[in-house]
């Protein structure tokens, strides 16, 4: 745990730095740290606890929508309404894993992705709450400390701290008694609960903390797009995406989720003009290959190797 | 008396509709109650089918029944090369392993048609589009009209498959007992991909039939149609190809009644709310008692 923390402090101090290096390639870089946040928040619940979820574009709208309406309407300072969509979140979460909990694998998968859709259907047309089809746009920020929240170094920050946190909460519970108890749920529910763990309650907690975590990077989206459109934000293949990103990086590991957003988002800016639009052929074409020849993703598969290297040098000596 | 016709016209088209519902969801739940695998590509298997219409028709000026002839065994055998060379490898990993190869074969269906076709809505002219006939004081458009009748036929024709020949028993052998069929010499694994084949087959025939009503997008419309084949196999229980069809109908009718009687912007909720509800109260469907029949 302490030397995937240190990791950790490396790259935020690499992070800190970057904006000074690579002024230019701002944008790209806060993609690569939101979805490594949000794949991170998902896989908590997708790789830890075994719950593979296809609707979490509800969170990260959620939060976009709570940041944008409140301040628009209210004017709200984003940090407040970022606290109140967690609570939110949570709540959401709380709720949607209460309907969805007695669905087990495929089935559990198959529901969120009704619910997800309920979901934008209802901020599309419920206009006197979301705006409706057209969007809502988010035309002025506080400025905190005279910083500009408009400007792509201050966004860059934000979501560095949002992608740290996220990280650091799963080191943490990684080795924490919960971090077992979901690994227990994952591999057998009914020899969890004969260990005395109440998996729906597992389940919950982590669904909850998911939702949580996810509706944060949200918010923080929301003030990079400036303009929120209800089917952009709440789309399925969002949803796909940060599934998919956890999964080929590698489920239940620490670094898994955010290495896949490197490579996903890296390949999709090298492939952007060969593919233009049509750039999730490459999350197609990778998730076929990490299903047919690396089913433990990127990072699963190399610590598999570390560790059987291990072996063969214990054997020896 | 105007009321009474709006409705009987309004459950007349329902029903038209949901039988094309019906042949997406038998595709399914073929595959379903046979492989154990939940496809996600089925939606952007039946946007294929729209497309190679779309295909045909700027080729060669086919109209889409006739593109039939040719669409449908093309279908047959790309499913059976995406079960041999994907899917076969996957069939004795956790139940997720093929969801998510599912997942990824959809996204580089939609992907690859958005490359070549464009992102702009297709759909193929036909010159009885807008021609309409009446029974009964309901006019019924002809070109559900002709997709209900190839629903029927294909229903019947699948129906014979698989309770008239051999290969039926089969399959209905290796849906019941894959173990058990193996030991009375079914070879499963070719069983496998007939069944995936077929499945593939009925999204594309489905997929022509609707061109002339609908316009197709190359990634939006798979999933729309992935949701709405889930929504109706669920309705009549997974794996069951019986009350699919009954799925299909009340799907059709529901959606239907619901957009022109409540809230018609809330069209495709009503299916999915009623996925939920029997997903989580009655998972064996409204009108199966087991999820293993086919």
């Amino acid at each position: 745990m302490i030397k995937h923390l240190i990791g950790l402090g490396v790259l935020l101090a690499v992070g800190i730095a970057y904006p000074a290096i690579f002024p230019n390639n701002l944008t790209i870089a806060i993609s690569v740290l939101l979805f490594a946040g949000w794949a991170t928040s998902w896989d908590l619940l997708g790789g830890w606890n075994g719950q593979v979820s296809l609707g979490h574009a509800s969170f990260v709208g959620l939060g976009a929508y709570f940041v944008a309406i409140g301040q628009s309407q209210f004017g709200l300072a984003p940090w407040w309404t970022m606290a109140m969509a967690a609570v939110f979140a949570a709540i959401l979460g709380y709720f949607w894993g209460w309907l969805t909990f007695s669905l087990r694998g495929p089935y559990f998968s198959l529901s969120t992705i009704a619910v997800a859709e309920i979901l934008r259907l209802i901020a599309i047309n419920e206009e006197w709450l979301t705006g409706g089809a057209t969007g809502v746009f988010l035309a002025t920020l506080p400025e905190p400390f005279g910083i500009d929240l408009f400007s792509r170094t201050a966004q860059f920050y934000m979501a560095l701290a949002f992608a740290a946190v996220v990280v650091a909460t799963v080191i943490v519970i990684s080795r924490a008694q919960f971090g077992y108890q979901l690994r227990a749920v994952r591999e057998d529910e009914d020899s969890a609960m004969a260990a005395g763990i109440d998996p729906t309650a597992t389940k919950l907690k982590a669904f909850m903390l998911s939702a949580a975590l996810t509706s944060i990077g949200g918010g923080i989206y929301g003030v990079v797009l400036a303009f929120i459109e209800p089917h952009v934000i709440f789309a399925l293949l969002l949803s796909v995406q940060i599934a998919l990103t956890a999964i080929i990086g590698g489920r239940g590991t620490i670094w898994g989720p955010s290495v896949g957003a490197l490579v996903l988002i890296g390949a999709g800016e090298m492939f952007r003009t060969t593919f233009a639009e049509a750039n999730m052929l490459i999350y197609g074409i990778l998730i076929l290959i990490v299903v047919l020849f690396l089913p433990r993703g990127i990072v699963g598969e190399l610590a598999r190797r570390h560790i059987r290297r291990l072996y063969a040098k214990r054997a020896q000596s | 008396m105007a009321g009474l016709d709006i409705l009987l016209q309004n459950v007349a088209n329902g029903v038209l509709m949901g039988g094309v519902y019906a042949l997406i969801g038998i595709g399914l739940t073929l595959v379903f109650g046979v492989m154990r695998t939940i496809n996600f590509a089925h939606g952007d298997f039946v946007v294929l089918g729209m497309y190679s219409a779309v295909l045909f028709n700027a080729l060669l000026g086919w109209d889409p029944y006739l593109s039939l002839l040719l669409a449908m065994p093309i279908g047959f055998f790309a499913g059976v090369v995406v079960e041999r060379f994907v899917l076969s490898r996957v069939v004795d990993a956790p139940p997720e392993s093929a969801l998510l190869a599912t997942l990824g074969i959809s996204l580089i269906i939609g992907n690859a048609i958005l490359l070549t076709f464009g992102g702009e809505p297709r759909s193929v002219q036909v010159s009885y589009a807008s021609s309409t006939f009446s029974i009964a004081g309901v006019n019924v458009s002809m070109v559900l009209l002709l997709a209900g009748i190839a629903t029927v036929v294909m229903i019947a024709a699948l129906y014979t498959l698989l309770n008239r020949t051999e290969i039926g028993r089969a399959i209905r052998g290796t849906a019941e007992n894959r173990l058990g069929a193996e030991l009375v010499g079914i070879d499963t694994r070719r069983i496998h991909s007939i069944v995936f084949g077929l499945g593939v087959m009925l999204a594309v025939m489905a997929g022509v039939t609707l061109i002339p009503l609908l316009f197709a997008t190359p990634t939006n419309t798979g999933a729309v149609f992935t949701l709405k084949a889930f929504v109706v196999t669920v309705l009549g229980g997974l794996g069951n190809v019986g009350a699919a069809i009954a799925g299909g109908v009340l799907l059709g009718v529901v959606e239907v009644l619901g957009a022109s009687y409540f809230m018609s912007e809330y069209r495709e909720a009503y299916g999915l709310v009623a996925f939920l509800l029997i997903l989580l109260f009655r998972p064996e469907g409204l009108f199966g008692r087991t999820v293993k029949r086919v």
